[in-house]
């Protein structure tokens, strides 16, 4: 699953862009993925030690509640709230996309992963050919709150809904992820990929009949440096 | 011989969409997995409000962590 995030500002605000929230309080779910996401959109906008940020409730709905009543000056959420944000006239200032990543124990055999990441896979073909009729799954997800059953599936930005099927994750994503949060202190010690992913298991689980994993992003280094392009630099 | 059985932790339909899908069209018992979805206690349940960035306290991780859920979304 890959997810939506949304950097959402008050109706009257004077923010527009993501750099004017330097300094500024942002509310974040600390320790989910929505909230690493909002820090990330955060940090590609200005200087680290601008980025201000407070501790929020994990329900997004508790979140634009209190941007609406002025305790920060943005939140991040993800759907079905970036539609009901919207809806109630607030304003984006920034999205991104990041992956779902299943956290397994021990106990998850290769033959059970393999047929989870075979529905799975199923499922995501079928959402993927008519979003719209699976978009109902964010409303049902909320049966109590009546701003999300106000909503109706045509309000949805399908844009927002993006779903990949399942893969390996490659090393360098994984590697990059946890430098990134060493980064943050959120994390310590060198990154081990043996020690985080169970490649073994995950070998025999594409074996048995798992979709075919995607190719690295990453070539290797000597076919990195491809004409015209350029790669960034530490200065 | 009988279905893996596999338990997960809840999710949503922003980071499960496919799961849920899934389990609601049988894709799960097709592939031949018996997928729970584990129920949270009271006690696994913990607000991020109150935690620091550098000491989140998320409620992820917590069926996992006490045995009831093999897997959860991170």
């Amino acid at each position: 699953m890959v997810v939506c995030a949304a950097l959402v500002v008050a109706p009257e605000s004077e923010i527009y862009t993501p750099q004017e929230l330097a300094y500024q309080p942002v509310a974040l779910d600390y320790g989910n993925g929505t909230g690493y996401a909002g820090l990330q959109m955060l940090e590609g906008a200005m200087p680290r030690e601008a980025v201000t940020t407070r501790a929020a409730p994990a329900h997004s709905g508790e979140r634009i509640a209190g941007l609406l009543r002025g305790e920060f000056a943005a939140t991040v959420v993800q759907e079905p709230w970036i539609t009901v944000a919207e809806k109630a006239g607030c304003r984006i200032v920034s999205a991104t996309f990041f992956h779902g990543t299943w956290v397994a124990d021990r106990s998850v055999t290769a033959e059970a992963y393999a047929a989870f990441v075979r529905a799975t896979t199923r499922a995501v073909r079928r959402i993927k050919a008519d979003k719209r009729r699976y978009v109902s799954y964010f409303i049902r997800d909320f049966p109590n709150v009546p701003e999300v059953q106000a909503l109706r599936p045509e309000d949805f930005n399908l844009g927002r809904i993006q779903l990949k099927e399942p893969g390996p994750i490659p090393e360098h994503e994984a590697r990059w992820a946890w430098e990134w949060m060493a980064g943050w202190g959120l994390l310590e010690g060198e990154f081990a990929c043996d020690a985080q992913i169970n490649r073994q298991l995950e070998t025999e689980a594409f074996a048995a009949g798992g979709p075919t994993p995607r190719p690295p992003l990453y070539p290797d280094r000597a076919e990195r440096d491809v004409k015209g392009t350029e790669r960034g630099r530490l200065r | 011989m009988a279905a893996p059985t596999m338990t997960i932790e809840p999710v949503r339909a922003f980071n499960g969409l496919d799961v849920l899908v899934a389990r609601d069209e049988g894709l799960f018992v097709a592939e031949g997995l018996d997928l729970r979805i584990a129920t949270p206690e009271p006690g696994d349940l913990r607000s991020t409000a109150d935690g620091t960035l550098a000491h989140p306290t998320t409620s992820q991780g917590r069926l996992q962590d006490r045995g009831a859920a093999a897997m959860f979304q991170g």
